[in-house]
C-alpha cells in the first residue's frame, strides 16, 4: 500500500461520508472503511509481509486515517440526528411512546379539595346510601308525607313511596344523626337524584356537598364565617358572596347563598337570571325537629347544616358551561398537560 | 308571586324604598327576587317584581300577603281595602258539607240579578301580568281576587244547579268536563263539589263546565273553601292537574283568611257586576275554628342565633311590625301569639328566624372564622382508600370517569357478575335509561362508545362508584372500582395495572382464579376473578367480540378490599435495637415444588419479632432441581440468637 493510495482513500472516505444523506447512507460507509471487512482493517492484512520499520510507519497512518473517518461518522451522525425528521407516528415500534398523564374527575378534583379546607378545621368526611328510604330522605328531615316542600325535590322512586333514590345529601345527615352522638363536625360529598328534565343547566343525576356541625352553641355568623372561608378559598379572596334568609324545612333560620355571577359581575346577564347573582347552596341552623327525631336534646345542642350545589361549583371552576358535560362522553382530558391540582 | 310596584304602594302608603330597595329587602328576608321588569299599567310606567315565596308562607301567594311583609320590613302600615257587605254569620240552606273530615272550612254567597259583560280594560290589563286570560267580568274578578288575597274562589252559575251544592268524596262520578273542556277521568275517592245529580267541580282544584259562568249568568253562588291539604296534593298529583287553585290550596292557608276574602269578592261583583243579595245570602261550615299557638320565647335568643347582639326592644319591634301580639311573662320569657294568617310559625325558633331576618341578614358578619373545639374524627377508611386507589390509578395514566349510574336492563344481564337481582326505578326521567346498574362496565363501556365517536384513541379510564342489586326484598349498593383499558395488549395492561394498584395499597399477594360467574359481556376463556391475598375481591376480564375489541375491564369491591386491608398491620414503624443480622442459606427444591410456600413457612418460623427482610438472592439449576440461596435479615437479635434461629429454621 503506498502513500498515494492512503491519500485517495482518505479522499474517497471523506466524499462519501460528506454525501451521505441519511443514517442508512453513513451506516453503509461506516461498514465500507471502519466495519470488520472495510478497508482500512483489510489494509493490515498484508502488514507481515513488509520490513518492520514500513510496517510500524504504515501502521501509524493507517491509524490516523482510521481515527480520521471515524470522527468524521461521528460528526455527521450528529449532524443527520439534528435535521432528520422522525418517522411519522412510529414512536410504537422504537418501543417508546409519549407517557400519558393521568387525571381525577373535575368534580373529585373540587371534592377533593373541599374535603381538605374541612379536614384542616376537623371536620370527618363520611358517605351514605344512594338508594334511600323515605324516612331518611324526607321524615327524619322535618318533610312529612305530603308536604308541599316535596315540590322542591322531585322525587325518582325505586318503590314508592317507601324507597327511593336520594334527592339530596342531607339524608347522610339524619344517619348521621341517628348513628353518632355529638359534638359532630362532618362533610358528605355525594351523588343526588331528582326527577328533572336534562338540559344545559339541569340534570337528574348530580352532586351535594353537605355540612353538618353539632356543638353546644353555634350561630349564623359561625356558618357564614364558614361557608365564607370556603369560598374565598376556592374561588379567590376578591369573591362576593352573600347569605340571605330561604326556606328549608331541615333548618330554621334557613338559607341561600349566592355568589356574585361570574360571567357579568353583578350586572345581569342570562347564566344569573338578570339578577347578578348565582345561588351555590342552602345552610342553616339545624331545625329542632331533627335532633328531637334522632334523640338529641335540642335544649343541649345546636347545629348548622349546608347543602352546596357541587356541581355548580365545579362549573364555575372548570369554566365549563353544560352541566351535561360532566357526566357525559365528552368530558376528555389534556393528553400532555396535567394539572391534576387546584391552583 | 308577582307584584306591581305601584299596587305595594297603594296597600303600604308610607313605602318610600325604590323598586330595586323592595326587591332586595325581599330577596335577603326569604323571598328570592326572580324578577324586576319594567312595565306599564294603566299609561303610567311601573316595576313588576317577581318573587319565588317559601313553600311555607301560603299568605304570601297574594299581594296583601307581599303588602304586609313590605309594611313589616319597613316599620309602616298596611292599609287594605274595606269590606263589610256580609252578614258574619252563616246560615243559608242551598249547600251542604258531606266531607266533613277533607274540608277545614266552607264559604258560599248567593248573588241574584248580576248583569255579567266583558272585563275593563285594567282588569284585563292586570291578570296579563300573571298570564291569565280575561274570560268576563265575573271570572276575572275571581282571578282578580285569588291574585289580591292569595285565596281562590269557585263562582258557580246558580241557575244551572238542580237542588244543593255539596262537597262530597266522589263515589258516582267516573269522569269530569273541566271549565276548559277538557274531560278528565276519575279515580274515585277524590274530594268535588256537586249538585243532587251532577258533579260541578274537583274541589280545589278545578270547576266543571256543568255550572260555569257565563255572559247569560244572572244568579251566582261565591264559593271558596279549606280543604285538608295534603288530599288536595294527592288528588291533583294522582289526577296530574296543576292549577293556581291546587298550588294554593296544598299549602297551608289559613281558613280564617276566608271572611275578609268572600267579602272582598263579594264586595267588587257588586260593585262592578251590580246584583244583590238575598236575606241570607252566606252559607258556612267552620266545625274547628282554627286557633292559633301561645308560643314561650326568650327574646335573647335571636342574637344567640345570628351570633351578634340584637336588642330585645329590637325584638319587640320586629315582632310587632310582623303583627305578632306579645305579652312579656318575665326578664327573658315573653308569650307570643302569630297572627291567624301566619300557619308557618310553631315555635320559638319560627320566632328566631322571623325576628333575624327582619332585623337583617345582611347584619351579620360573613368574615369570622369560627374556632370550633377538636371533636372526634368518624371518617371510614374506605374514603381515605377509594382516594389512594384513585391517586395510584391516575399516576399510571389513566382518567378518572364519572358517568350515569341508570342505564339498561339489557347492559345489565351483560354486566352483571354479581348474584343479585335488578332494581328498575318507577319514574326515571330518561326512560332509556331505567335500571340502577349492577356493575360500572355497563357505564364504562357507554363511556367507550363515546369516546369511540369522537375518535379518542389509547383509552384507559376508570370509574368509583356504586353498583346497585336486589337480594330478595332488600335493595343492596357496592362501592366499586371499575376500569377499563382499549388497545394493544388491553388484558396484560389491566392485569399490570390490577396488580400494581392492589400491591401498592398493601396487599403482598395478588392472583388470579377462573370465574365461576362470568358475565356474558365476558369472553369466556378470559375472565378470572382478582385474589388478594387469596380472597376474591374482584373480577378481571376481556370482552368478547360482541363488545368491543381489544378492551378489558377490571372491577374491585372496595369495601371487600378494605375489608381485607383492615386485617393486615397498620402500624409499619419498628424501633430497632441491635444491629440487623443478615444470614444466608442455600435450599434445594424440585421442579415442581413451591418455593412461595416455603418461604411463608419459613416467615411464618422465624416470626414478625425478628423477621426484618427474605429474599431470594441466587438460584442454580441442578439435574433435577434448584437450589436457592435464601438470605435471611433478623432484627432485635445479637449475632448469636440470630444465627441458633437462623440453623434451627433452615435445618442447618
Amino acid at each position: 500500500m503506498s502513500e498515494v493510495d492512503l491519500k485517495q482513500l482518505k479522499i474517497q472516505a471523506e466524499n462519501e461520508v460528506v454525501a451521505a444523506k441519511t443514517m442508512a447512507d453513513l451506516d453503509l460507509v461506516f461498514y465500507k472503511y471502519l466495519g470488520k471487512k472495510g478497508q482500512l482493517k483489510l489494509l493490515f492484512r498484508g502488514f507481515a509481509k513488509l520490513p518492520e520499520s514500513e510496517r510500524k510507519q504504515l501502521g501509524v497512518e493507517i491509524n490516523i486515517l482510521q481515527k480520521r473517518v471515524e470522527n468524521l461518522v461521528t460528526i455527521k451522525k450528529t449532524a443527520l440526528e439534528l435535521v432528520v425528521v422522525k418517522p411519522a407516528a412510529k414512536a410504537e415500534d422504537l418501543g417508546f411512546t409519549m407517557p400519558k398523564i393521568g387525571h381525577l374527575h373535575p368534580i373529585t378534583q373540587t371534592i377533593r379539595m373541599m374535603n381538605k379546607i374541612f379536614i384542616a378545621m376537623g371536620y370527618s368526611v363520611m358517605e351514605g346510601p344512594e338508594i334511600e328510604s323515605d324516612g331518611y330522605n324526607f321524615r327524619r328531615l322535618n318533610v312529612p308525607p305530603d308536604h308541599p316542600a316535596r315540590d322542591m325535590q322531585d322525587t325518582i322512586y325505586i318503590k314508592e313511596p317507601d324507597f327511593l333514590l336520594r334527592t339530596h345529601t342531607s339524608s347522610v345527615e339524619a344517619r348521621i344523626l341517628a348513628k353518632y352522638k355529638p359534638p359532630l363536625k362532618v362533610v358528605c360529598p355525594g351523588r343526588v337524584y331528582r326527577n328533572e328534565k336534562v338540559n344545559k343547566s339541569n340534570h337528574f343525576i348530580f352532586h351535594h356537598y353537605q355540612g353538618l356541625v353539632v356543638l353546644p352553641k353555634v350561630s349564623l355568623k359561625d356558618l357564614f364565617g364558614t361557608l365564607n372561608f370556603l369560598f374565598k378559598k376556592m374561588y379567590g379572596p376578591k369573591t362576593v358572596i352573600r347569605y340571605r334568609n330561604k326556606y328549608y324545612p331541615e333548618v330554621e333560620p334557613g338559607v341561600g347563598s349566592d355568589m356574585l355571577c361570574f360571567a357579568c359581575q353583578g350586572k345581569g346577564c342570562p347564566l344569573c337570571k338578570g339578577v347578578g347573582w348565582i345561588e351555590m347552596g342552602g345552610a342553616g341552623i339545624v331545625h329542632p325537629n331533627l335532633l328531637k327525631i334522632a334523640g338529641i336534646n335540642s335544649q343541649k345542642w345546636m347545629g348548622f347544616a349546608f347543602g352546596l350545589g357541587l356541581d355548580r361549583w365545579v362549573m364555575a371552576k372548570y369554566k365549563i358551561n353544560d352541566i351535561r358535560t360532566l357526566l357525559g362522553g365528552n368530558l376528555a382530558y389534556k393528553y400532555f398537560e396535567g394539572e391534576n391540582t387546584l391552583s | 308571586m308577582k307584584v306591581l310596584y305601584s299596587q305595594l304602594k297603594q296597600l303600604v302608603p308610607g313605602l318610600k324604598a325604590s323598586s330595586k330597595q323592595v326587591g332586595l329587602k325581599f330577596a335577603m328576608a326569604g323571598f328570592l327576587l326572580d324578577g324586576l321588569k319594567k312595565v306599564s299599567f294603566q299609561g303610567k310606567k311601573d316595576w313588576l317584581l317577581s318573587f319565588e315565596v317559601r313553600q311555607n308562607r301560603a299568605d304570601c301567594l297574594g299581594i296583601v300577603g307581599l303588602a304586609r311583609e313590605a309594611a313589616a320590613f319597613y316599620g309602616l302600615k298596611c292599609q287594605l281595602p274595606e269590606t263589610g257587605v256580609l252578614p258574619k254569620t252563616g246560615k243559608a240552606s242551598f249547600a251542604l258539607v258531606e266531607a266533613k273530615t277533607a274540608v277545614k272550612r266552607a264559604l258560599a254567597v248567593e248573588i241574584q240579578g248580576v248583569k255579567n259583560k266583558q272585563s275593563p280594560s285594567w282588569l284585563k290589563e292586570f291578570l296579563s301580568f300573571y298570564d291569565i286570560n280575561s274570560i268576563n267580568l265575573l271570572v276575572d274578578l275571581s282571578n282578580y281576587a285569588m291574585i289580591f288575597t292569595g285565596y281562590p274562589s269557585h263562582l258557580l252559575d246558580k241557575n244551572k244547579i238542580s237542588g244543593s251544592l255539596c262537597w262530597a268524596q266522589n263515589k258516582d262520578f267516573k269522569e269530569i268536563t273541566t271549565l276548559d273542556a277538557t274531560k278528565i277521568v276519575l279515580k274515585g275517592g277524590e274530594i268535588i263539589l256537586k249538585d243532587d245529580s251532577r258533579i260541578l267541580g274537583l274541589a280545589g282544584i278545578v270547576g266543571g263546565k256543568q255550572a260555569m259562568i257565563d255572559l247569560k249568568t244572572t244568579n251566582l253562588i261565591v264559593e271558596m273553601a279549606i280543604y285538608d291539604r295534603a288530599k288536595i296534593r294527592r288528588d291533583s298529583r294522582a289526577l296530574k292537574i296543576t292549577t293556581e287553585a291546587s298550588v294554593r290550596l296544598e299549602k297551608d292557608l289559613s281558613p280564617e283568611g276566608l271572611d275578609y276574602v268572600i267579602g272582598f269578592l263579594t264586595s267588587l261583583i257588586l260593585k262592578e257586576v251590580g246584583g244583590k243579595m238575598p236575606s241570607c245570602p252566606l252559607f258556612s261550615f267552620y266545625p274547628h275554628k282554627q286557633t292559633m299557638p301561645k308560643i314561650k320565647f326568650n327574646p335573647g335568643m335571636p342574637g344567640v342565633f345570628a351570633g351578634i347582639p340584637i336588642r330585645e326592644s329590637k325584638c319587640f319591634q320586629i315582632l310587632k311590625n310582623l303583627r305578632f301580639r306579645v305579652k312579656k311573662l318575665s326578664k327573658n320569657s315573653w308569650q307570643v301569639v302569630p297572627p291567624l294568617d301566619r300557619m308557618d310559625i310553631a315555635i320559638g325558633q319560627d320566632l328566631v328566624e322571623e325576628v333575624v331576618r327582619v332585623f337583617g341578614f345582611e347584619k351579620i358578619p360573613i368574615d369570622e372564622l369560627p374556632v370550633f373545639p377538636v371533636v372526634k374524627t368518624i371518617t371510614p377508611l374506605d374514603i381515605e382508600l377509594a382516594e389512594k386507589a384513585s391517586d395510584i390509578l391516575t399516576t399510571l395514566g389513566f382518567d378518572e370517569i364519572r358517568s350515569w349510574t341508570l342505564t339498561t336492563m339489557e347492559m345489565n344481564l351483560r354486566t352483571s357478575w354479581i348474584s343479585w337481582q335488578n332494581i328498575a326505578t318507577q319514574n326515571s326521567v330518561n326512560e332509556e335509561f331505567p335500571d340502577l346498574r349492577q356493575s360500572i362496565a355497563a357505564s364504562l363501556i357507554l363511556e367507550l362508545r363515546e369516546y369511540d365517536k369522537r375518535n379518542v384513541a389509547k383509552i384507559r379510564i376508570f370509574e368509583i362508584g356504586r353498583v346497585f342489586g336486589r337480594v330478595q326484598n332488600n335493595f343492596q349498593e357496592k362501592e366499586m372500582l371499575g376500569l377499563l383499558i382499549k388497545g394493544k395488549d388491553a388484558l396484560q395492561n389491566c392485569k399490570m395495572a390490577a396488580e400494581t394498584l392492589l400491591r401498592s395499597l398493601g396487599f403482598r399477594k395478588v392472583g388470579y382464579l377462573i370465574a365461576k360467574a362470568k358475565p356474558l359481556a365476558a369472553s369466556p376463556n378470559s375472565c378470572w376473578n382478582i385474589l388478594a391475598n387469596n380472597k376474591i375481591i374482584g373480577i378481571i376480564y376481556q370482552l368478547g367480540q360482541a363488545e368491543v375489541k381489544e378492551t378489558a375491564f377490571l372491577e374491585i369491591d372496595l369495601s371487600l378490599m378494605n375489608k381485607h386491608l383492615a386485617g393486615l398491620a397498620t402500624n409499619p414503624v419498628v424501633e430497632l435495637d441491635n444491629k440487623l443480622v443478615a444470614l444466608d442459606a442455600n435450599i434445594e427444591l424440585g421442579l415442581k415444588g413451591d418455593l412461595r410456600a416455603l418461604l411463608t413457612k419459613i416467615e411464618a418460623d422465624i416470626g414478625q419479632n425478628y423477621l426484618w427482610a427474605l429474599e431470594v438472592v441466587d438460584q442454580f439449576a441442578l439435574k433435577d432441581k434448584i437450589r436457592y440461596t435464601i438470605k435471611a435479615t433478623y432484627k432485635n437479635l445479637s449475632d448469636k440468637a440470630a444465627k441458633a434461629i437462623h440453623l434451627k429454621v433452615f435445618s442447618l
